[in-house]
Order: C-alpha cells, then sequence, then structure tokens
C-alpha cells in the first residue's frame, strides 16, 4: 500500500469505493435503526444506537471519500500489485465448499478433504507428507475432544464420528 | 496481624499434598485448554465440574481455579505465533506480539507474556489478600449509568489504536457496535438485525469474530505471498527477553498490573477495557510511539499484565458478593454451590480455610505455571520453522475446531469463515481490524447502560454529570480526546498517525 | 504413477481404518440400543445444565445406555429444541430440555417452530424458585410497603430483572396488573448483574433466581416474597405468591421433549426413567442446591400444561406490549 504517488481522481481509486460502500452499509442501519422504533429520551428505544451510529458511519464515510477525491489513492489494481490473488481466492472457495459440507456430512467426512485440498492445491506439499497429515490431525483432534474433553464435533448424516 | 495468621493458615491448606496434586493438573489442564483458542477454560471446567465432587471442596475449587488462571497464560500463545487471538482481551497481544514473532522475537514475546503475567498474578493476589473486602463497595458502586461513562471512556481509547487513518478507524468502530448489537435486545426484547435467523437471536459469537478476522484473516493474506515460503523470520536469535527487553518492559508491566487488577473487579467487560487501556497508555506514554503496532515489547507486556491481574482481581466480587463478573467466574460458582457452598459476604467468615487455601494455592500455581510455561517457549517457537504451507492449513483446523467448540454450533464456523473473508479484504483496503473487535465487546454494553441509566434518571441527561464516579470517566475521556490537540503535545499526537498505510 | 498408487493405498488404509473404529450403527429391536444425546439449550455449568446432568445420570441408569449431554445454548434456551425440532429423526436419540421460552418466544415473534405440533412431550421435571428482594437498607419491609409506595408514586418503584421477557419480567407484570399499581423494568442481563443493581442501590427492587440466597442469608438484601407453590425450606420467612393475595405460582417450569412422531412406546421408556430419575434422592439433593423441587407431570398432564402455559402467557405479553407486531 505505498502511498507515496498521489494520481489525479480516478474511478477505479480503492479509496473512493470503500468509501461509498460505508455510506450504503450506514444508510442501512440507519434504515433498520428507523425501522426498530428510536423510543423517547426517557425510555430509548431498540433502533436509538442504530440510528444514531448510522448517522456516524455516514459521516466518516463521506470523509474517507472527500480524502480520496482531494488526495487520491490507491486503486484497486496497486492493492494486489504483487500479490498472487488467486491463493487466497482458492482457499475462499474451499472453505465457502467446506461450510455446505462441514453440517450434513460430517466433521471427518469434510474436514480430511478439507486439509487434502489446502496442503496440495495452494502450495503443494508432498504427498507423502499431505496424506498422512490430512488424515491424523482431523482424526487427531476429533479422538482427543470426544475422549479427553467429551465434545462431540458434528457427526454428519452418516453419524460417522 | 490478621492476614498473617490467615495467610499461614492458607498456605496449610495449600501445601496439603492432594490439594498440591490438584492445584498442579488444574493449572497443566488449564496450559493445554489455554493453547487452543476458542476451546478454553469454559469447556474444561464445565467438564470437569462433577469430577471434583469426589473430592473435598478446597481441591475441587482449587483445581477449578487452577484451570481458569492456567488457560490465561496460554492465551497469548497463539495470539502471538500465528495470530489467532482465543478471546477478546487478547487481540491487544496480537498488534504487536505477532508482528514480533514475524521479526524473529516470538520468544521474547511468549517469555515477556508468561513472566508478565507472573508478576501481575502475583501482585493481584497480594491484593486479594489485603484488600478483598474492602474492595467488594467499588463492583457495586459501578450503576448502569457509571457503566455508560466508562464505556465512553473505552471507546476514546479507541483513537490510540489506530496506526492508519483516523476516518477509517473510527467507520471499523461504528461497524463493530451494530455488529455487536445484532440478537435479541435485552430491553425490549426485539430482534434486530436478525434477518430471521434464529441463530442470530443472541448475537454474534465474539469468538467467531476476531478468529475470523484475525485468524483466517492473516492466513488468506499470508498466501498471496507464499512464494517466500517462510512468512516468518526464521532467525531466532534468542528465546527470552534479554536487558533491554526488561528495561522497556518494566515500567508497562507495572502500570498495566494496577489498571488491570482494578477495573477486573468490574463486572462485565472489565478485563477487555483494561487490556486496550493498558496498550493506549503505553503507546501515549512511550518515547517512540511510532514503534507500536511493528513489534513493541511493551504493546505486548503492559496488556499481558493487565490481562492476568484482571483474572486476580474478577475473584473479589465473586468470593465477597457472590457476583460472578464472567462466564468462567460463574462456572466457578457452580463449583461452589455443587459443594453446597455459598460464596457471599460470609464465605470468608465462615470458610476461612477455604478462601485462604484458595488464594494460597493460587501462589503456588502461579510458581507452577511459570515452570511449566517457560520450557514450552522453545517447542512453540520451533513450530514456526514448520514451513507455511504446512502450517496454514493447520492454522484453518483450529480455527474451525475453536470456533465449534466455542459454542457446539456450526453455524459460528459460517461466521468464522465469513468473517475471515471480511478480514482479508479489509486489511487489503487498510482498515484495521482492532477498533472493530473493541467497539464490537464495548458498543453493546454502551447502548444497554445508557437505555438502563435514562429509563433509571427518567430521561436526565444530568445523572450521568451528577455521579462522581461517572462524572470522572467523562471528564477523563474529554481529557484524553483534547489532549491531542493541545500545542503542547500536539506533535506526539501526530508522530503516533505518522505511519498512515502501514 | 507409483505417487497415484501410493494416494490409493493411503486412502484404502485411511478408509478401513476409519471403518473399523466407528463400527456401523446398528439397528436393533428394542429401544434403546446406542447413547442417547440430551440437547440442554444453555451453556455448560449453569443451574439448568447441572440439574439435567444430575437428572440424565440418574435416567441413564434404568434406561441401561448412557444419555449424552449435548450443550446448544442460544436464543435465550430455543435454539436447541428449535433445530432437534426441524432436523433431529423422532427415534427417541435426540431429546431436548425444553424451556418454556420455547412456549414463550413464538407469542413474542415469527419463529420456526410450533409449540403445539413440533414436539413430543414426554415428562415435566421441575422448576425454578423466583423471588423478590430489596436492599437490607430499604424503606420497604413487606410486600406491602412496595404496594403502597407504587400507588402514591406510579412508575417511580424501579425492579432489576435478569431480561424482558424472562418469566421474571412477565411474573412482576402480572403481579403489578392485579395489585393495580405501575412499576419500572429495568433489565439487566443475567442474574449476577441484578444483583449488583440492588446493593448498589441502582434500583429499589430485584425479581431473580435464588442468585441472591447467599445475600439474603448474609442480611444485606431482604427477601420480600418468593413465587414458589409453598414457602422454601430455605427462606421459611418470605411469604409465597399465594398467601400475598396473588392466586398463582411462578416458577419457570421445564421438561424434557423429544420430535414430533415418536413412537409412544419409546416415549412412555424415557418418561419412566426420568420419572424415576427425579424420585432419586441424590437428584433430590443436587436440585435443592438450586432450590429446585421435583415438579412431576407426565405424558399427557404435560400436553395440557404446554396448552394451558400458551394460553395465560398470551394475555399477560399482549397486556405488557410484547406481543407478536401484526405484520
Amino acid at each position: 500500500m505505498t502511498d507515496q504517488t498521489r494520481p489525479p481522481f480516478r474511478l477505479n481509486n480503492s479509496e473512493l469505493w470503500t468509501g461509498v460502500l460505508g455510506i450504503a452499509l450506514g444508510v442501512f442501519v440507519i434504515r433498520s435503526g428507523l425501522k426498530l422504533k428510536l423510543g423517547t429520551i426517557n425510555d430509548p428505544g431498540s433502533g436509538f444506537m442504530l440510528f444514531y451510529i448510522g448517522l456516524l458511519m455516514c459521516a466518516f464515510a463521506v470523509t474517507i471519500i472527500l480524502a480520496s477525491v482531494t488526495e487520491g489513492g490507491p486503486t484497486f489494481g496497486s492493492r494486489w500489485e504483487g500479490a498472487s490473488w488467486g491463493k487466497p481466492g482458492a482457499i475462499i472457495v474451499i472453505l465457502s465448499a467446506y461450510a455446505f459440507a462441514l453440517e450434513p456430512l460430517g466433521f471427518l467426512i469434510s474436514t480430511i478433504p478439507l486439509m487434502l485440498l489446502l496442503l496440495r492445491v495452494i502450495d503443494p506439499v508432498r504427498w507423502t507428507l499431505a496424506i498422512p497429515l490430512a488424515v491424523l490431525a482431523p482424526v487427531g483432534v476429533w479422538w482427543v475432544l470426544k475422549r479427553g474433553l467429551l465434545i462431540q464435533l458434528p457427526s454428519g448424516m452418516f453419524e460417522i464420528g | 496481624m490478621d492476614v498473617l495468621v490467615n495467610v499461614m493458615h492458607g498456605f496449610g491448606v495449600a501445601l496439603q499434598p492432594v490439594n498440591i496434586l490438584y492445584c498442579f493438573i488444574g493449572v497443566f489442564i488449564g496450559t493445554l485448554v489455554g493453547v487452543l483458542p476458542g476451546i478454553g477454560p469454559i469447556s474444561a471446567m464445565s467438564l470437569l465440574l462433577p469430577v471434583t465432587l469426589s473430592g473435598t471442596p478446597e481441591s475441587g475449587i482449587i483445581m477449578m481455579a487452577g484451570i481458569y488462571y492456567g488457560s490465561m497464560y496460554g492465551g497469548s500463545t497463539t495470539s502471538i505465533l500465528v495470530n489467532i487471538p482465543g478471546e477478546a482481551a487478547s487481540v491487544v497481544t496480537c498488534i504487536d506480539g505477532h508482528q514480533m514473532a514475524k521479526q524473529g522475537r516470538a520468544g521474547p514475546a511468549l517469555g515477556i507474556s508468561a513472566l508478565g503475567s507472573f508478576i501481575a498474578g502475583t501482585f493481584a493476589l497480594v491484593m486479594l489478600m489485603l484488600v478483598a473486602p474492602s474492595l467488594a463497595s467499588v463492583a457495586i458502586a459501578f450503576g448502569p449509568a457509571e457503566y455508560a461513562s466508562l464505556m465512553v471512556l473505552g471507546l476514546v481509547v479507541l483513537t490510540f489504536l489506530t496506526q492508519g487513518s483516523m476516518a477509517k478507524a473510527l467507520l471499523m468502530a461504528c461497524i463493530g457496535i451494530v455488529l455487536g448489537l445484532i440478537g435479541l435486545d435485552s430491553i425490549t426484547a426485539q430482534p434486530r438485525l436478525t434477518f430471521g435467523r434464529i441463530e442470530l437471536i443472541d448475537g454474534i459469537g465474539l469468538v467467531p469474530v476476531v478468529m475470523g478476522l484475525f485468524g483466517l484473516g492473516e492466513v488468506l493474506l499470508n498466501t498471496e505471498q507464499v512464494i517466500k515460503r517462510d512468512i516468518i523470520n526464521a532467525k531466532i536469535t534468542q528465546l527470552l527477553p534479554n536487558k533491554e527487553d526488561w528495561k522497556a518492559s518494566a515500567g508497562p508491566i507495572g502500570r498495566g498490573t494496577i489498571l488491570g487488577f482494578f477495573l477486573g473487579i468490574l463486572p462485565g467487560g472489565g478485563a477487555v477495557v483494561a487490556s486496550f487501556a493498558s496498550y493506549a497508555l503505553e503507546k501515549r506514554l512511550s518515547k517512540h510511539p511510532e514503534r507500536f503496532g511493528h513489534g513493541a515489547i511493551e504493546g505486548v507486556a503492559g496488556p499481558e499484565a493487565a490481562n492476568n491481574a484482571a483474572a486476580g482481581g474478577a475473584f473479589i466480587p465473586l468470593m465477597t458478593l457472590g457476583i460472578p463478573p464472567n462466564v468462567v467466574m460463574a462456572l466457578l460458582l457452580g463449583a461452589f454451590v455443587i459443594h453446597g457452598l455459598q460464596p457471599g459476604p460470609l464465605l470468608i467468615t465462615q470458610n476461612p480455610g477455604l478462601f485462604w487455601g484458595i488464594v494460597a494455592s493460587m501462589y503456588i500455581g502461579n510458581l507452577m505455571l511459570l515452570v511449566l510455561n517457560l520450557p514450552l517457549i522453545g517447542m512453540w517457537v520451533k513450530l514456526l520453522k514448520l514451513p507455511y504451507n504446512v502450517l496454514f492449513p493447520l492454522i484453518i483446523l483450529f480455527t474451525i475446531i475453536g470456533v465449534y467448540c466455542s459454542s457446539n454450533n456450526v453455524f459460528d464456523v459460517y461466521v468464522m469463515i465469513g468473517f475471515g473473508v471480511i478480514g482479508y479484504f479489509m486489511r487489503k483496503f487498510g482498515y484495521e481490524p482492532a477498533p472493530l473487535v473493541l467497539a464490537f465487546v464495548l458498543g453493546p454494553l454502551l447502548e444497554n447502560n445508557l437505555r438502563k441509566s435514562l429509563i433509571l434518571s427518567q430521561g436526565n441527561l444530568m445523572t450521568f454529570i451528577e455521579r462522581p464516579i461517572s462524572a470522572a470517566c467523562l471528564l477523563l475521556a474529554v481529557v484524553l480526546l483534547i489532549a491531542p490537540l493541545l500545542p503542547a503535545l500536539r506533535r506526539k499526537r501526530e508522530m503516533v498517525a505518522l505511519d498512515e498505510g502501514a | 504413477m507409483l505417487q497415484r498408487n501410493r494416494l490409493a493405498l493411503s486412502a484404502a488404509v485411511a478408509l478401513a481404518a476409519a471403518a473399523t473404529m466407528f463400527g456401523g450403527a446398528a439397528r436393533a429391536q428394542d429401544y434403546p440400543t446406542k447413547p442417547i444425546t440430551l440437547i440442554v439449550p444453555w451453556p455448560a455449568g449453569g443451574s439448568t445444565d447441572i440439574s439435567m446432568r444430575a437428572i440424565a445420570d440418574a435416567a441413564s441408569k434404568h434406561l441401561g445406555q448412557p444419555i449424552a449431554v449435548d450443550n446448544k445454548g442460544g436464543g435465550g434456551g430455543t435454539v436447541g429444541p428449535a433445530t432437534m425440532a426441524a432436523a433431529a429423526k423422532p427415534d427417541g436419540y435426540t431429546i431436548s430440555q425444553i424451556p418454556i421460552t420455547v412456549f414463550r418466544l413464538p407469542l413474542m415473534q415469527d419463529v420456526s417452530w410450533n409449540p403445539d405440533k413440533d414436539f413430543s412431550y414426554i415428562i415435566h421435571l421441575t422448576g425454578y424458585t423466583f423471588g423478590i428482594t430489596t436492599n437490607a437498607e430499604s424503606q420497604f419491609k413487606t410486600w406491602k410497603d412496595v404496594v403502597d409506595f407504587a400507588k402514591a408514586n406510579p412508575g417511580k418503584v424501579t425492579y432489576a430483572t435478569p431480561g424482558t421477557g424472562t418469566s421474571l419480567h412477565v411474573g412482576m407484570e402480572q403481579i403489578a396488573a392485579m395489585a393495580g399499581i405501575k412499576l419500572t423494568q429495568v433489565p439487566f442481563k443475567g442474574g449476577a448483574e441484578t444483583n449488583a443493581a440492588v446493593l448498589g442501590n441502582h434500583t429499589m427492587l430485584q425479581a431473580d433466581s435464588t442468585g441472591w440466597r447467599p445475600l439474603v442469608d448474609a442480611g444485606k438484601l431482604r427477601l420480600l416474597m418468593v413465587w414458589t407453590d409453598k414457602r422454601s425450606p430455605n427462606f421459611p420467612d418470605a411469604p409465597t405468591l399465594k398467601e400475598s393475595g396473588y392466586p398463582m405460582v411462578y416458577d419457570s417450569p421445564f421438561g424434557i421433549a423429544g420430535p414430533k412422531g415418536m413412537d409412544p412406546k419409546i416415549v412412555a421408556k424415557l418418561h419412566d426413567a426420568f420419572k424415576k430419575a427425579i424420585e432419586d434422592p441424590a437428584v433430590i439433593a443436587t436440585l435443592a442446591k438450586y432450590d429446585m423441587v421435583p415438579n412431576y407431570k407426565n405424558t399427557e398432564d404435560y400436553k395440557k400444561f404446554v396448552v394451558e402455559v400458551t394460553n395465560s402467557e398470551r394475555k399477560v405479553i399482549e397486556g405488557i406490549g410484547l406481543g407478536k407486531k401484526p405484520n
């Protein structure tokens, strides 16, 4: 994140768009606050705090946007300069898939493939290390939790684990 | 010299072989579960609760207490090594602790946090013996108005946590407050921002949020650059803090201990405010505030001491009033009750052997912990030598398990993954997660107490100024806000904010 | 190629190991043939958790299979039962503690379950002891003093509860309505905070379960009345609601249930085991530590009770403006 260069106002300025996102969130919070009722001063309602926090959020977001217009800021591209964005992207995709699989399949059936994918896809570890690690780490933790601490990890529809 | 007689009596109880054994089991289990973020003392204590039934009340409670303060020692380990905080108070330790680890100084970071914890823990115990009964009134002097003002003070501390843009930090804090408000409003029983999901009725858990934002977010950020293979500098020069480290840490440990002890007495949020406040205080006092956030040892020593002193202070409301200030203390209360004892104003007079025995055992336990933890440092540091492509799947595995165990809910795993992604993008765009977490914890407390005090005062805002404790907190908050604007101090504040875009 | 083979081999070994480790879930004729999961929708270590563990322990001896307690907290004790109603098979191997919020929350907002239809009620077990306390230095010596003061100063009497919509809040409002007085509720989070509130004179009264016991024993708080059926043996001087002229008992009762559509024979087996459990002296002793008394209702009575509770609560909840908004 190098801020030395101050380019003229550009639409792909990342500061600008995070600020816009901030305003959008702020407006949403204000609306939720209004919907939940502000109440009165001697009995403030559920939306009281949300409403004012929403206002503050908009104010801070506007400050960020103003700064981005006057001072410029790093572009989206420069944020990822020299970084291989594919790897975190792949992890996010794998974890999302895992999130869907965890409940129906259970901890062991879903976590062993997860570990294997993480070990092999992102920055490959050799198979002879990846497989034992992917199997032993989840099974080991599962066993310790189940026997030692009596914590039942999700067993899923096949009731394995 | 009643106290001395009592202390001797207490050591008499604590030094019985069976009690030493239970104390050791307790601190040993505590160390183990403390290292695993998320699992924490709560599950271990609730599981072992029935086991303690077989022994005497003393040994059972000595073991339970051992698990509690034992886990406090281990709590900072994953924060420093892999940037995974297990609880809100450890979030501060992440900021500079993990930076130290990245610079190859994991050893001194772990060492100072263990030794700082020991010093703070011991001091808290001395205070507990000397002043426990007289400090009971402090815990109840804080009503809704006082809490509301204390939370305002806590949120002002936020402005000292930031390294980059103040507007961004404050926006993050607002988002933290909003996230904290999700769930059933305890005042009107209305669901807020739950989107019809029953899992959100109790709000978002702290553990999935911090483990996602810090642990998983950090992993995602690191994997971008794994070409270098080792994120953490392999050159590890020393395992323990050196003389310079000690010189830098002595003050922070002392101040953190006092701050932590007194704030720890307050039920709800005390320990968290203490650790954040200690960090802010050290940054403010430091001659080189720009070092904070880049591996300053003071930023580890102070908050860790505060955290552990708060754990000692937390015993005061429990032992003297029967009011548990946090969930773990509520479990300890359960341990008392299961043995037919009721902690409260009568406990110390009716069961002196029990009270003094427990306190004395904590001295012994703290010593054991030091002996147990110092050799472990070498082992933890070696863990960092694992290549990152092997380490990061394990980190992910442990965050998933830690999050699941904190609530036994798969939904929390989703929340953690979601916040991991958010945390990654936040970092990419220069937004810091620490203000979000502090506001997430304090925001709901502020809202709740503000509304309760307005109900009690029937809408009279003067209540915050008429009450002396509340007025003092607000005054201090104002001073903290205005001080940077005064010309003499101005330059310092600019130094703090200088490292924009770090 | 070699690597491929090794992969296949390792996978096969892992699978075989897994198979021997877990064994198959054997189906059998006689219930129960495997451990039963009891969902306790509260955090581990609390009073409900400890008492349910004691009861489950005793019941498992009569069933001949262990009962594993699964703490699934959240939603004021409703997430656990709701998850069970939605996902578990009615085979008797997943049952849940049913706190009163399962009946009350549907009156206050839209929920995913219907308390009348989605559960197979098994047995009613016990309830909590609630009471009203005030600071020992307070001007209120009896509940009548409170009523007199409140009549002269409407809305000035403040009371701390562990939360809006809890049994304590609903109960206090019901009492206030009967007495014709107006009180101001200050909702705290949990019992520890209400103790501090009344001790520190932040509120005038406290309505809570027996977390106040040590403070009452020490003479720091004064117990004005208890909400149980009979006077509590631990506090013989405190009058009950009935004695004070309010014909009610308020004890936030709880029992256990399974998902809808359970075989009546399995229900009967579970009922018998849990009935014996709450008759066990060791269980009664554990319950007494939390001032709980067994309150047995059989399957049929429990079902009737659910309907009664829902109807009486509906009136109160609508009366205090917490009812579900039609939209």
